[in-house]
């Protein structure tokens, strides 16, 4: 009978939501803008002009000018070119060392296991904008600081997901049956694992890339994380809070972005599973 | 036919899945007092007549045609207005009953909370009422245990006094004796014959010719969701008058032909007096066996002995705790393969099987036609390729799963019930297949099985394992 079970004749669930594909639309709209954006502009985020302050938009300034003259349009490009690049770095820096030792800890087992499985409690048990706090607190302002303090509080979750996925799938036969057909490592990893890890992975990903973007504004909402004049979300609302009477477009603007930003994330990520 | 006696009438049952027929239209009916069997390979649509009465359909499938219960038409109702006579009036005994169970709750409370609040008795009379149940399946003592601490045959029992507190006169049982061996299939089938002599009803579905012959009472053949063959149990059993009853019963192992004997040639595998541990457990002592190239041996036994954990030592996968084997010298690294019970569980799963069997060709530097010549001639057509393994039924897996063991060139295959979830037609052929293409290539086979009359039929010699 070529029909093993009769539920499987129904119609699958697509698994690529409405939802899905708008929030991969904006990120890609949005990684177009961060790349291409500064160069297409050619205008000086940091560029000062104390005649044409608190401008609203106009043709020379699209989006107006902040406090110091400088072109509002500049500045939130160059930030996203910033909060992007840092989110992709932590992301890409926690999901490799994470998934490799989540492997690595299923794999042997043992006091690997146990060694690797107390470690990461141990960076779970510290909130995670702490760590980063005190790492800021090392090198003032430095972005490289965020960056570190953002992948070693990121890390854990690709760790503990992959460890937990990893030690079913090595339980069964099919693994078995390829390390007796005489399969190495390598090949159990590239078809059995990552196919099994890969989209959860991926959606934790969306959601680490999401918490490194706001972590980032927050730090700088609060000043110990990135400095003025570099164009930073966060550190932009708080340079433009005192002239929201008088312009209040503006502070609006690097909010907007930040939403749209996380939002688009989330959105990318799909449901998450448990 | 005493019309008053007639439990279950259905008249032109048909199943859909859309527009898609999926079962029917079957016409028939139960008394009090007898049995009805239900045959038919798996995908036969046996289930779905069960559900189709319950009103327990999966989502998508509907039913049509008329349907009494006790006198009364129940076709129309939804599920919700069924479920009032579930329990009291029709119980089911679930396929694998173990799994039924709730893994948490302790034997005493599954039965006690179906006499409390199924037939609705006060809690004392309940009580009263499950140490009974626990008397007469001489089940006293597993009281307190829980679904995990009970053997196969207990857990049955004890999903069977569930199912019948409430006193249902109609039982159905989805393939009772799935996955049993033969000492606890027995158990179930002597509970199951006790049904109708206390003048209730039972409805059996199930592939298996034997426990048919036991239950006896009326039979449906069903092939395809189209009813083949129907009449008195022994009557059709022993003169089958459609080809596929008599494939059917032909299927059985009782029916085989004994697989002839061929010329045994050096000793591959030399096991002597090994022990074999899981955790604490010590599930074999001295066991010894030598085994020689063209050889087929089978290792039968009942469930939880400690075959599978034997097939590991024999592969080198785990060391026994006492005791040695020796290789051969000329047997590679990849010279033992093993099959496996569940076939969709032995390839990667989120790959082709194309992708598979490619990767394994490419390691062992066989050619592609080569491979696709053990599929042809497995009868495996090559499109099924383009799937992955939970979209093939579980007979073409296994098929393939032997394509990629031959392509390991094995001196030795282990096959781990290979058989044992697939229907007897499938069982049947895919053991012949495995003992023509093991006496082509020299490669001897050890199989595991319950299944002692497989074991006698099937294999040059068998050890049996208590």
């Amino acid at each position: 009978m070529n029909n093993p079970s009769i539920l499987t004749s129904l119609p699958a669930e697509s698994t690529l939501s409405i939802s899905r594909v708008i929030g991969f639309i904006l990120l890609l709209g949005l990684a177009v803008c961060a790349i291409m954006g500064p160069a297409l502009i050619g205008m000086d985020p940091a560029k000062q002009s104390l005649m044409d302050t608190l401008q609203p938009p106009s043709a020379t300034h699209w989006l107006g000018t902040d406090h110091l003259g400088r072109d509002m349009l500049a500045r939130l490009l160059s930030g996203a070119q910033l909060s992007l690049s840092l989110a992709a770095l932590s992301v890409i820096t926690a999901a490799i060392p994470g998934t490799a030792l989540g492997i690595a800890a299923a794999w042997r087992g043992g006091w690997t296991d146990r060694i690797l499985t107390l470690f990461a409690d141990a960076v779970l048990a510290l909130p995670g904008l702490l760590l980063v706090l005190m790492l800021a607190a090392i090198s003032p302002g430095s972005w490289w600081a965020l960056y570190a303090g953002l992948s070693l509080t990121l890390w854990v979750e690709y760790f503990r997901y992959t460890r937990q996925r990893v030690r079913v799938v090595l339980a069964e036969p099919s693994v078995e049956a390829s390390r007796l057909l005489g399969f190495g490592a390598m090949h159990i990893v590239r078809r059995h694992l990552l196919p099994e890890i890969g989209p959860g992975l991926l959606t934790i990903a969306a959601f680490g890339a999401a918490t490194s973007v706001t972590g980032v504004a927050a730090l700088g909402f609060v000043s110990v994380g990135i400095r003025p004049p570099t164009a930073e979300w966060g550190v932009m609302m708080t340079e433009l809070l005192p002239y929201w009477r008088e312009a209040s477009f503006l502070i609006f603007q690097p909010v907007i972005c930040l939403v749209i930003t996380v939002l688009a994330l989330h959105l990318s990520a799909g449901e998450r599973k448990p | 036919m005493n019309k008053a006696n007639i439990v279950i009438a259905a008249q032109d049952l048909v199943v859909f899945a859309g527009t898609n027929k999926l079962l029917g239209p079957i016409t028939f009916s139960l008394e009090k007092g007898n049995t009805l069997v239900i045959m038919g390979e798996t995908g036969a649509g046996k289930s779905l007549l069960a559900q189709a009465i319950l009103g327990t359909l999966p989502k998508g499938l509907t039913a049509e045609g008329i349907v009494h219960l006790n006198g009364e038409r129940i076709d129309q109702l939804t599920t919700q207005q069924r479920s009032s006579f579930w329990g009291r009036e029709v119980a089911i005994l679930p396929q694998e009953p173990w799994r039924a169970l709730d893994p948490l709750m302790r034997a005493h409370s599954q039965v006690h909370e179906s006499h409390r609040y199924v037939a609705g008795l006060s809690a004392k009379a309940a009580k009263q009422a499950t140490t009974n149940d626990f008397q007469t399946l001489e089940l006293s003592g597993a009281e307190k245990r829980l679904p995990n601490a009970l053997s196969g045959g207990m857990a049955q029992r004890v999903a069977f006094a569930a199912a019948t507190a409430a006193d249902a006169q109609i039982l159905i049982a989805d393939e009772p004796t799935k996955g049993l061996d033969a000492d606890r299939s027995n158990t179930v089938i002597d509970l199951l014959t006790n049904v109708p002599r206390k003048n209730g009803a039972l409805l059996a579905i199930t592939h298996e010719a034997h426990v048919a012959r036991r239950l006896g009472g009326d039979v449906l053949v069903l092939k395809s969701g189209n009813l083949i063959e129907s009449g008195n149990t022994q009557q059709v059993l022993e003169q089958p008058s459609a080809d596929y009853t008599q494939q059917l019963l032909a299927a059985e192992p009782k029916a085989w032909p004994s697989t002839p004997a061929v010329a045994v040639g050096a000793v591959l595998l030399d096991v002597k007096n090994i022990s074999v541990n899981r955790g604490n457990r010590t599930l074999l002592e001295g066991f010894s066996l030598l085994l020689r190239e063209n050889e087929r041996v089978a290792i039968a036994g009942p469930s939880g002995v400690g075959k599978t954990s034997l097939l590991d030592v024999l592969s080198g996968l785990i060391r026994p705790s006492a005791g040695k084997v020796t290789r051969s010298e000329r047997l590679g690294t990849t010279a033992i393969q093993k099959l496996y019970q569940d076939p969709p569980a032995a390839f990667p799963s989120h790959i082709t099987l194309g992708k598979s069997l490619r990767d394994v060709a490419r390691l062992h530097g066989e050619k592609w036609s080569t491979v696709l010549g053990y599929l042809s001639r497995l009868g495996i057509n090559e499109a099924l390729l383009n799937r992955r393994p939970d979209a093939v039924s579980g007979g073409e897996l296994q098929r393939i799963s032997i394509a990629r063991a031959l392509t390991a060139k094995p001196a030795i295959l282990l096959a781990d019930e290979p058989t044992s979830r697939l229907d007897p037609i499938t069982q049947r052929e895919t053991l012949s297949m495995i003992a023509d293409i093991a006496a082509d290539k020299a490669i001897a086979v050890v199989l595991v099985t319950h299944d002692l009359v497989i074991a006698e039929k099937w294999a040059d010699r068998s050890i049996k394992l208590s």
